[in-house]
């Protein structure tokens, strides 16, 4: 970056060698600083992470080889697939609820006039909590005998729902947060994505005669699906790395029907007895099942897109 | 229009409740059926909640790492979005798949390697360690790439005919035709940091350099948990990025439009 | 096609770059080097030094302690800093900065079970005897294998009943002197029916808080070698607890809706809706703060056995430390008999020292007085064994087992005397494991 920097203050054509010499070394000193950080706190945290998987440590200092015997300890653990159901259980519903709403509301809100700003803020205020406080503010209205949720179904007559007590509700209950927390910010992609389309190509089809389902299935529809896939690929990469407002909602009770991948590694690796390679090893394995999962998402996202 | 009301009330609702909450005694808080609007507006709970630490002097550290943060990703992101969407290099894909891949890397796994890289170049407990580790965003590196990727090729070329250095075509030409995405980025980093809780609480091993979401957990160091208290912290830590998105939302609005992600 | 290439060889690169790696993140398991006896502790080699103290706090304690932390700097003309640290992440905070050679020197810890191997041995220091000053239950916790002193017990807790004094006067139910866990549970639901409140018993939701209980029945789920459980005396203890539960006599959302994480009922009591809650010492101070009704401390319950179950803090300095034998001193002086008095009476905890239990204490007021005496004297009758349950290093993990087993069984999953051979099972991997 300095030797390109130094150099700019003449107007001076450069000689066809010498421009090829920098615009080649440009690229990489650009790159420098940002790789430089990033390969120092998460790249070799990362290989030195996976290495650490193949031993066992209670205190992150003294190791014994193991060898893949943590992933025979995890995939031979009963646990470890009561929250890999979980886990697969929240992220999809989590993805699928989330994009669903997040582009009813983006819909909704991009055909309001005056009302537009107001509305896409009111949404979007529920990312802005951080997600401890978010957990701790749900649990005390979805408790059972006293909390808001609870009273207001009350007061029409249903209820009063087992939110944080019975399994299958707790499952509700942590996807229902989860969504109401991220809807918000995928609603912002998406909007954003409508706002781009050409609205030419609406007055055409009105024209044209299509009806508004028809101009959403033939034209919203297509021109939003790269938005579609980003979103799909954030919330992907979200549900399987949910944890904080869990911890603080369920504490991945009642008898673990909400604990996640990500809670299953924090309790190995920070509450005692700790084991590290565990952790680690854990880590490893979500890190695998999301990136299969992305790079999925994005073949057939670019797929769609060259058809 | 009814659905879409429906749809605010349910987004809204919650934290309207907390901030009601937050002006509750313990007693309110606990009484059946809840009461809806607290007996008095007094600021007991926030006050109460203020006293027991050193606010301001968390809000400053909040304030800085958070402002330093988001500079610094800023420039190293901008720069490294730039090469990734403007030039032909060896190893270009490998280093941008490469950047994806880690947005899947989630903090409390690598936790203890960042921890002893960080440690070891001393780093630990000051603002800086908070900081530097997580400037190089991912996500900031890949949105500002994609808005980069619009802006058309012909003015670099023309720059580097006109004899402009690499640098300064960044510099004069890039950066301010990327504003809109660099307001995004700023935003999300602010939005980020600001609620940054786990890898500050590990770093910041004193009181001086404590950021607000780690003296709220303070409050949970208690076996006794006021509730009260807690939810008038929540409010607190709230407000400042409550204002911001206020302020900024039609520029992140539009400059989310503006990246590639449409 | 292209691009399908360029994601292979992206998918391709991450486990090649992993395997370069393969060498080990740190060192290798070998043996300690043993401590070089230290001589006699002379104060003015140490003027000027600086010593580390990371703390968590109760409350009042926190005061306390920073009170005679100034008496200390000015006998020694010394600097101690205080960190204070949320509870939940003393221990991971810790290890991390034990890993990255950072150490505090000195820390307070509820369970010394993560950092057995990293404690400073204070035998050289303070001499062998020191421990003698100390209560024998207490002393189980803080001597290791090699029968070496690793930390010092500051201050002792002790589980025990508290009663909501104007529900039990209101419903014209007696509170005794004495009583049974049937006599117990009868006069609560007592309470409940002529009250009309929601529960007639509350505990917190902790493995340490139902270790009383089995206590009580005459079980431990640790003592000082292993597996303790005898399965049978554990169902009985339970049982009742379940009972409660499945008839809203005790509440079970409670117990159900946070998971394996510890949740203290102490709001249930405060809100007035249990004439009973089971829990510590550390309560008191505020409940003379809060309580808005008149409430006392009854003695815990008796089955086969009486008295409470034991907990208690420690103070422990690390062989990272810098100065060892100021940070042992600092140890020393912290819990000598005056300046301990100093801090159990104002934070309201028991002292450990055995001529403080002997004496008596004089608390702050007159309500925390009366609660700590009904405490202290049921200390006296608490069996030895429960110290070497709460001393064994296995038992924290073990008591979070033992919570997630008992939700279990409230949430219908499997019946009681399944769950405690599990938890028997799981008691003896954890000893396994933390013994290797």
């Amino acid at each position: 970056m300095t030797a390109s920097q130094t150099r700019t203050a003449s107007p001076r054509r450069k000689t066809w060698a010498s421009g090829a010499w920098k615009t080649k070394l440009a690229p990489y000193l650009f790159l420098l600083p940002n790789m430089a950080i990033f390969a120092t706190f998460t790249i070799y945290p990362a290989i030195n992470g996976f290495n650490m998987s193949l031993y066992s440590s209670s205190n992150g200092r003294t190791f014994k080889w193991e060898g893949l015997g943590n992933y025979q300890k995890i995939l031979t653990d009963q646990e470890f697939w009561g929250v890999a159901r979980n886990t697969v259980i929240y992220t999809v519903s989590f993805v699928v609820l989330a994009t669903v709403f997040a582009l009813l509301i983006a819909t909704l809100v991009n055909a309001q006039g005056r009302g537009k700003t107001f509305f896409r803020a009111v949404f979007f205020v529920p990312v802005l909590v951080s997600p401890v406080a978010v957990g701790l503010i749900w649990n005390w209205i979805l408790e059972r005998q006293n909390g808001l949720l609870n009273t207001a179904l009350g007061g029409i007559g249903l209820g009063p729902v087992p939110w944080l007590v019975n399994p299958a509700w707790a499952m509700v209950a942590i996807i229902m947060v989860g969504v109401w927390m991220q809807t918000g910010f995928y609603m912002l992609i998406l909007l954003a994505g409508l706002q781009s389309i050409d609205p030419v190509l609406f007055e055409a089809a009105k024209m044209d005669g299509a009806s508004a389902w028809r101009q959403f299935r033939s034209i919203t529809l297509p021109m939003l699906s790269p938005s579609m896939a980003v979103v799909v690929i954030l919330a992907t990469i979200h549900g399987f790395q949910s944890f904080d407002f869990i911890w603080t909602l369920t504490g991945g009770g009642p008898v673990g029907a909400t604990t996640l991948m990500v809670q299953y590694i924090y309790e190995n690796g920070f509450e005692s007895p700790i084991r590290y390679g565990i952790a680690t090893a854990g880590g490893v394995l979500l890190f695998i099942a999301v990136f299969i999962l992305t790079m999925i998402n994005w073949a057939v996202s670019r797929r769609q897109e060259a058809v | 229009m009814v659905v879409l009301i429906t749809g605010a009330l349910i987004a809204i609702i919650p934290l309207v409740w907390m901030f009601l909450g937050s002006f509750k005694s313990p007693t309110e808080l606990a009484q059946r059926p809840p009461t809806f609007l607290p007996e008095s507006w007094a600021l007991t709970n926030y006050t109460e909640a203020l006293g027991r630490f050193n606010f301001v002097q968390y809000l400053t550290n909040s304030v800085l790492v958070t402002v330093g943060a988001t500079v610094l990703t800023l420039a190293i992101n901008s720069m490294a979005a730039y090469a990734l969407a403007k030039y032909n290099f060896r190893g270009r894909t490998a280093l941008f798949l490469i950047t994806l891949a880690t947005i899947m890397i989630p903090l409390q796994v690598i936790l203890i390697p960042v921890y002893q890289v960080v440690a070891s170049l001393g780093l630990v407990n000051t603002l800086w360690g908070m900081i530097i580790p997580a400037a190089a965003t991912p996500t900031g590196v890949f949105l500002l790439r994609q808005y980069m990727l619009t802006i058309p090729d012909e003015l670099i070329e023309a720059a580097r005919v006109d004899g402009s250095g690499e640098f300064r075509t960044f510099w004069q030409i890039i950066l301010p035709l990327s504003a809109p995405a660099l307001a995004v980025v700023a935003i999300f980093s602010i939005m980020w940091r600001w609620s940054d809780f786990l890898w500050p609480l590990v770093v910041a091993q004193s009181e001086a350099v404590y950021t607000l979401p780690v003296a709220l957990a303070r409050f949970n160091a208690e076996l006794t948990v006021p509730f009260n208290l807690i939810l008038a912290m929540g409010v607190v830590s709230t407000i400042p990025v409550l204002i911001l998105f206020l302020i900024f939302q039609k520029q992140i609005a539009t400059g989310i439009a503006n990246t590639g992600i449409k | 096609m292209k691009k399908l290439r360029g994601i292979l060889a992206g998918l391709c690169a991450v486990p090649l770059v992993l395997a370069v790696a393969a060498c080990a993140p740190g060192q290798v398991e070998g043996g300690d080097q043993p401590e070089a006896p230290v001589g006699s502790f002379n104060p003015a080699d140490y003027a000027g030094e600086t010593l580390e103290y990371m703390y968590f706090t109760d409350g009042p304690d926190e005061q306390a302690t920073r009170d005679l932390i100034k008496k200390f700097e000015t006998e020694y003309d010394v600097t101690v800093k205080l960190e204070v640290l949320p509870y939940s992440d003393l221990v991971t905070s810790t290890l991390n900065r034990l890993s990255a050679g950072n150490a505090p020197d000195v820390i307070r810890l509820t369970a010394l079970t993560d950092f057995r191997d990293d404690l400073l041995i204070l035998d050289p220091y303070l001499g062998e005897d020191y421990s003698d000053e100390f209560l024998a239950g207490p002393q189980l916790a803080v001597i290791n294998d090699q029968k070496q002193m690793i930390a010092v017990p500051s201050d002792l807790t002790l589980n025990g009943p508290f009663v909501n004094v104007d529900l039990f006067n209101a419903a014209g139910v007696e509170i005794p002197d004495k009583w049974t866990w049937p006599e117990m549970i009868d006069k609560a639901k007592q309470v409940k029916e002529a009250t009309g409140i929601p529960y007639a018993f509350a505990m917190d939701k902790s493995g340490h808080r139902l270790s009383t209980v089995l206590s009580q029945y005459g079980t431990y789920m640790l003592n000082s070698e292993g597996n303790a459980l005898n399965q049978e005396k554990a169902v009985a203890a339970l049982q009742p607890l379940i009972d409660m539960m499945a008839n809203d006599d005790m509440p079970a959302d409670f117990w159900l809706g946070s998971g394996s994480r510890y949740e203290g009922a102490n709001e249930i009591f405060l809100a007035g809706e249990t004439p009973i809650y089971l829990s510590g010492n550390w309560q008191v101070g505020q409940f003379v703060k809060n309580a808005g009704f008149d409430w006392a401390v009854a003695s815990n319950p008796c089955a086969e056995q009486c008295g409470g179950f034991p907990g208690g803090k420690f103070m422990a300095a690390f062989k990272q430390s810098k100065n060892p034998a100021l940070a042992a001193e600092f140890l020393r002086f912290m819990n000598d008999t005056q300046n301990q008095e100093q801090f159990v009476t104002v934070s309201g905890q028991l002292p450990t020292r055995s001529d403080l239990s002997k004496v008596g204490l004089t608390y702050a007021d007159p309500a925390t007085q009366a609660a700590m005496d009904v405490f202290l004297a049921d200390l006296v009758i608490t069996p030895e064994a429960g110290f070497a349950a709460n001393g064994n290093p296995a038992f924290s993990p073990s008591a979070t087992v033992l919570v997630d087993e008992v939700a279990k069984v409230v949430g219908g999953k499997k019946d009681l005397k399944t769950a405690m051979a599990d938890l028997s099972v799981q008691i003896d991997d954890l000893v396994a494991e933390i013994d290797q």
